[in-house]
């Protein structure tokens, strides 16, 4: 495909307006969402689709989102002949297996958008909802083994007809949940988010004709173009990687990731064959997930610029094994994937230090480290549900320390405030701290992990955790040495503590009694005794580290 | 005789506006900036100008600058040694702050560092509930031996914020009362004056960034003060804020961080002020200059306040102008990228190396010389002459940059750069319009800064905006904003609070509370009774959602009609933002914000109708406008020969000593009598 010629305006400017109308469509979600995970957290996308339904621009919040739409078009046109559908309509989907986003919690809602009565265009937005059934309060459990338990299924069904909602499909859902009220709310928001794409698709086709949808071919081609310039750049050669994810404490085995990429010229093949089979675990991840998590990461490495659109896909190969804990097949679990995306990322990274040691970064921390409690609030006798993801180290790059307290890679979603989720909870948050000494030492530290301690404020909270990284901590590169790994606590009331697995579900908790989460810190890069030593005095001084580490560790006199 | 002046100061150049009230003059004055110290020009410009002009410094009444001082104190990182006092099991919250990292793709990208090291963000024993009951009494043993180890350590400035305080700032005001006794001469800021509100780690963000500009700011202003006394002038001067408005110098000392972000706020309120004497309400604002373009919407009920917005990276929650800025200016770099795309900026040749036209030693293709090929752009010699250009360098570079590269002839290409770029300022004119709720086409644009008068009719017709405004000197146009500010100051507290009969005792108490503090400063400000103004907001939102939206409160005496008309108000402003609204769903207030205005007399703008004559052409030339017309011969005109009353038709291009401004094809200008050029689009419907 290289070598093909874009028109070089017209994609700059066509480009610039359709992602200004993926941008509006998700602004519009944002805020007039209701739920503290689409507004406070941004945990939602929103995107423009040729009429074939091929991505054309989208406005992620989080990378986990890209591409995320990719099937929902396509199922539902599978679904529905082209003639039934019509102005007005509004399709929705949540199963990955059937068209839906990369796990259940993610609603997506597609519309058709017509002009002079044809099928010019499509838009669409996702969203995280948080609860959907399923076996918990926030439908994501350690211990299902199978999609029946994470929630309702929803293929690609039509939902509004004629500009309306259709009520009854909204009841289905709304029945399924256990927080009714805040999923009417976030439903509507996406539907009047996608209102607002359809005018504007509308209002650009009005201006620019045929050359609209020249262009969002163009776009693609562009893409394809961009990322294969990136790739030629890359030594010819085939480079192997593998690491496990240590999620499961309940499992037999661990699951392996594994990954041999071969680039030849301009074509990069990853291929996974190696990997663990899927696993009776919500860990497994679908195949449009694994091929979000390999754009992310070679758009990362090679071109943070590339824009976002199906062009890219056409620029790598990926092989994985159906039946594959990175290719999961019907009915795995897949509500946890994260963890398992993640770790995609860093087997992609680690293949790749030997031909980009200056772009690649040793581990993160996992970034899947999510903690729930759920009850009923004394205060206003309604049930509550507190979802929370907390950040880790980042890993150390050849020339900087990695960030403490942040999210890496597939996420980036914020916190909630915590005087938000007090005054929301029966919950009060003790601390909220940078880990000493939990970043691997190296010439360059990698970032600090986080400590959250909640007490409960009133009787029979459940807990719900699931963290990555608590026995395989992030290793580091060039002699750096690996993060300290994550752990979840009970504290009880009479002061003693106890280590809970690194996925357990509905822990119940009284008043007073606290749930303490440590995440994992980030690898270090290079030699720790080739620290300066300005830099490990500041963070002696700092409390990033403590005596015994600056003095056993990095040798400080 | 008694003069105003304003007084903007830029990177490159320092403006002064002037405004003799007996003579009704207006005249302006410019001198080379000095960014290690701002107020030297300044001083330097006044001097100058009082030589000049023969004025005595006792006839000055009034004395307004922008200060670029608490910005550059933090883009420099050069603030005070300044330490963090929080609750316990809360001092890394500056520095994990919402756990996000700033580029979602960027892997080298790190997140900007921590004003306050690890080593001095202390933390007390003290815990306040949601409600603002205490959980924790505070350990004042230990907030005295915190402050005694910091300022053993030499630190200038002190930073406390403690959760909840928004709801209950008793502990807040302990530490601060033990600040105070145990370490008087540091600089203290307390989050629950800087910004009362809830969400902590914006309140803690910016409650530290204000600490650490405190002392710069007292410094500044001392030196301000001296400088301006030693020319004797007696005039008190003022600072503007990041809203747009202007504040005593003494005031800034207390908030330097409602300074931060004042920058391209003064053009805002001269854009106002300029169309507000055509008539015209709804308007957008768009000032391009070098390196970015800076663009604002105002509606009938003024200029937009957002309340949250980073800075270097840093998170300030202050009241400032909304105010959108793209990397897009005349020296802009045009590239092809490796997908085969032309690219515009952001990176830009600034004033330094420059355009390849202006021949000093820049050799990348720029929006400016794009506009020298296309003939916009005078191709031999701007500034009244006192620049030369050089169009063979200009198509050098496009020709070696973007023409090899993809086949295009050299005009092909200029045309394509000047599109990209507008298409970028298009896409952020969205930002604040249509992103917000408006009908772009219901507005004008205001087109100033040196390069936005260029780019304005295109921009206009791109959005569907049938109106242009140009004000008198687009070049210098924040120095009159200057002269057109009022005095204000806002104030917020934040109750979450549902809507009934209930809240009312409660909503009036907070009225009456900001009330009297906004009486005071104005009573400090020595306006008098009737150029008082309050106005009120109340930030609104429907129960359980997490964001709010800002509605108008009726002025008097609290009652129900009034806090339902606000509700009514919020849900038609839900629906205008969000294209629906829930009338069955219940609202809560939020957060309860007042504003204290004191009203100043503007200066009035005017210019003499032509006496004789005809307003002519100095000369034409050929100018590419669009695929229609191609290269015409136009005719230029010079602004400086225009009187009021006088009209042309479009194509044309109007030169003048900071701008040049093209008026496509379809459209009729006209120079009114307040000396501002206004182009209608004649054509029906484009869109």
């Amino acid at each position: 495909m290289q070598g093909n010629k874009v028109d070089a305006i017209t994609v700059e400017i066509v480009g610039n307006l359709l992602l200004s109308i993926a941008e509006e469509i998700g602004v519009a979600l944002i805020k007039s969402s209701y739920s503290s995970n689409i507004k406070e957290r941004h945990d939602c996308s929103s995107a423009v689709f040729d009429a074939q339904g091929n991505l054309i621009a989208q406005a992620e919040h989080i990378p986990m989102h890209l591409g995320s739409m990719l099937d929902s078009i396509q199922a539902v046109m599978a679904r529905y002949p082209l003639a039934e559908i019509a102005e007005g309509d509004m399709f929705i989907a949540n199963d990955p297996y059937k068209g839906g986003g990369s796990h259940l919690p993610d609603i997506v809602v597609a519309a058709p958008v017509f002009a002079e009565g044809r099928l010019i265009a499509w838009v669409a937005n996702i969203a995280h909802h948080s609860d959907i059934g399923g076996i918990v309060p926030g439908s994501t459990s350690g211990e299902v083994t199978n999609i029946f338990q994470e929630g309702i299924r929803l293929p690609a069904l039509r939902v509004c007809r004629n500009g309306e909602v259709m009520q009854e499909i909204f009841d289905i859902i709304i029945g399924n949940s256990r927080t009714p009220k805040e999923r009417v709310g976030d439903l509507n928001a996406q539907v009047a988010a996608n209102r607002i794409g359809i005018r504007r698709i509308v209002e650009a086709y009005e201006k620019y004709r045929e050359t609209l949808e020249t262009a969002m071919q163009d776009l693609q081609i562009y893409a394809e173009n961009s990322l294969r310039a990136g790739i030629a750049k890359i030594k010819d050669g085939v480079y192997h990687f593998y690491d496990y994810v240590d999620d499961m404490d309940n499992l037999e085995e661990q699951v392996k990731i594994d990954v041999v990429i071969t680039v030849a010229g301009d074509d990069i093949t990853l291929d996974f064959s190696s990997s663990s089979p899927q696993v009776p675990a919500n860990i497994n991840v679908t195949y449009g997930g694994l091929l979000a998590t390999v754009f992310y990461t070679l758009k990362a490495l090679i071109d943070p610029h590339i824009p976002s659109n199906s062009g890219i896909y056409r620029a790598f190969k990926v092989i994985a094994r159906p039946g594959s804990v990175i290719n999961a097949e019907e009915p795995g679990p897949i509500g946890e994937r994260m963890s398992t995306c993640q770790r995609v990322v860093e087997v992609i990274l680690g293949a790749l230090y030997e031909v980009m040691p200056e772009r690649v970064m040793a581990c993160s921390h996992d970034g899947g480290t999510s903690v729930n409690l759920s009850g009923v609030n004394p205060r206003t006798g309604d049930f509550f549900i507190y979802p929370e993801g907390v950040a880790g180290g980042e890993g150390a790059h050849a020339f900087r320390d990695g960030m403490s307290g942040v999210q890496v890679h597939m996420t980036n979603t914020s916190n909630l405030p915590v005087e938000v989720l007090e005054m929301e909870n029966p919950l009060l948050v003790e601390n909220y701290s940078l880990r000493a000494d939990s970043g691997g030492a190296g010439k360059f530290r990698g970032g600090q992990g986080i400590e959250r301690t909640i007490c409960m404020l009133a009787d029979n909270v459940r807990f719900t955790g699931h963290g990555g990284r608590q026995f395989i901590p992030a290793w580091g590169l060039d002699g750096g040495q690996e993060g300290a790994a994550g752990s979840f606590y009970l504290h009880r009331k009479d002061g003693s503590r106890e280590r809970l697995s690194s996925v357990c579900t509905g822990v119940a908790l009284n008043r007073g009694e606290k749930i303490q989460v440590l995440t994992p810190g980030g690898g270090g890069f290079g030699d720790p005794k080739l620290r300066s030593r300005e830099a490990v005095l500041r963070d002696l001084e700092d409390g990033k580290i403590s005596e015994e580490q600056a003095h056993r560790v990095y040798g400080l006199e | 005789m008694s003069v105003l002046i304003g007084i903007d100061v830029g990177g490159t150049f320092t403006d002064f506006s002037c405004f003799d009230t007996d003579r009704r003059e207006l005249f302006y004055y410019k001198v080379s900036s000095t960014p290690d110290d701002p107020s030297r020009a300044i001083v330097n410009g006044l001097k100058e100008l009082l030589e000049q002009r023969g004025i005595d410094p006792l006839e000055i009444s009034y004395l307004a600058h922008g200060t670029t001082v608490a910005t550059n104190a933090l883009i420099q990182k050069k603030g005070g040694k300044t330490a963090l006092i929080t609750t316990k099991g809360f001092r890394d919250l500056l520095e994990i702050g919402r756990q996000t990292r700033p580029s979602l793709y960027e892997l080298d990208k790190a997140g900007v560092p921590p004003i306050v090291p690890g080593k001095y963000r202390c933390e007390v024993r003290e815990r306040l509930l949601y409600d603002g009951s205490e959980y924790q009494p505070l350990d004042e043993e230990g907030t005295r031996e915190t402050v005694r180890y910091l300022k053993q350590e030499g630190i200038t400035s002190v930073a406390v914020c403690t959760l909840f305080s928004f709801v209950n700032p008793a502990h807040e005001r302990r530490i601060e009362e033990i600040l105070q006794e145990e370490f008087p001469e540091a600089y203290v800021s307390v989050s629950n004056r800087v910004v009362p509100e809830f969400r902590e780690y914006s309140r803690m963000s910016t409650t530290v960034v204000n600490a650490f500009l405190g002392p710069v700011m007292e410094q500044y202003v001392t030196n301000f003060q001296d400088s301006i006394r030693s020319l004797g002038i007696k005039a008190s001067p003022y600072i503007t804020q990041s809203n747009g408005s202007i504040i005593s110098i003494q005031e800034t000392k207390k908030c330097p961080v409602r300074t931060a972000l004042s920058g391209p706020s003064a053009g805002v309120v001269a854009a106002e002020y300029v169309t507000s004497m055509c008539g015209i309400q709804n308007l957008i604002t768009f000032d391009m200059g070098g390196t970015s373009a800076d663009i604002s919407l105002i509606s009938g009920a003024g200029y937009r306040l957002s309340s949250e917005k980073l800075l270097e990276g840093y998170t300030l929650r202050t009241p400032m102008i909304d105010i959108e800025t793209v990397g897009a200016g005349g020296g802009s770099i045009a590239y092809i990228d490796n997908g085969g795309a032309l690219k515009v900026g952001p990176q830009s040749a600034g004033a330094k190396p420059g355009p390849a036209a202006y021949n000093r030693g820049g050799t990348q293709p720029t929006v400016t010389d794009a506009n020298v090929l296309l003939g916009r752009l005078n191709p031999e010699r701007i500034l009244g002459g006192r620049m030369q250009v050089r169009r063979d360098l200009a198509e050098q570079a496009l020709h070696r940059e973007i023409c090899e590269k993809t086949g295009l002839d050299v005009i092909e290409a200029a045309k394509g750069v000047i599109a990209v770029v507008n298409s970028n300022m298009v896409r952020t004119t969205r930002i604040v319009s249509v992103e917000r709720g408006y009908d772009v086409r219901e507005f004008a644009l205001v087109a100033f800064g040196g390069a936005g008068p260029l780019h304005a009719c295109e921009i206009a017709r791109e959005l569907g905006i049938r109106t242009v405004i140009i004000p008198p000197s687009p070049g210098t146009l924040c120095s009159l904003g200057l002269l057109a500010a009022d005095i204000k100051y806002d104030y917020a507290r934040t109750a979450l609070l549902d809507v009934g009969e209930e809240a009312l005792g409660q909503v009036s108490e907070l009225f009456a509370g900001l009330e009297a503090e906004g009486r005071a400063f104005l009573d400090k400000e020595g306006v008098p009774e009737a150029s008082r103004q309050f106005v009120r907001r109340i930030d609104a939102r429907y129960k359980m959602q997490n964001y709010e939206l800002s509605v108008p409160m009726e002025d008097g005496p609290v009652d129900l009609d009034k806090l339902l008309r606000a509700v009514e108000a919020f849900h038609a402003e839900h629906e205008k933002n969000y294209g629906y609204c829930n009338r069955t769903q219940p609202v809560q207030f939020v957060n309860f914000r007042l504003t204290a205005v004191g009203q100043r007399q503007k200066p009035l703008l005017q210019i003499a109708a032509r006496q004789q004559g005809e307003f002519m052409p100095v000369g034409h030339r050929p100018v590419y406008f669009d695929r229609e017309t191609g290269f015409v011969d136009c005719p230029i005109y010079n602004r400086e020969e225009m009187y009021a009353g006088d009209r042309l038709t479009g194509p044309a291009v109007i030169e003048q000593m900071d701008s040049t401004i093209v008026i496509m094809p379809g459209w009729d200008a006209r120079l009114e009598e307040t000396g501002i050029l206004r182009l209608d689009s004649c054509t029906g419907g484009e869109a």
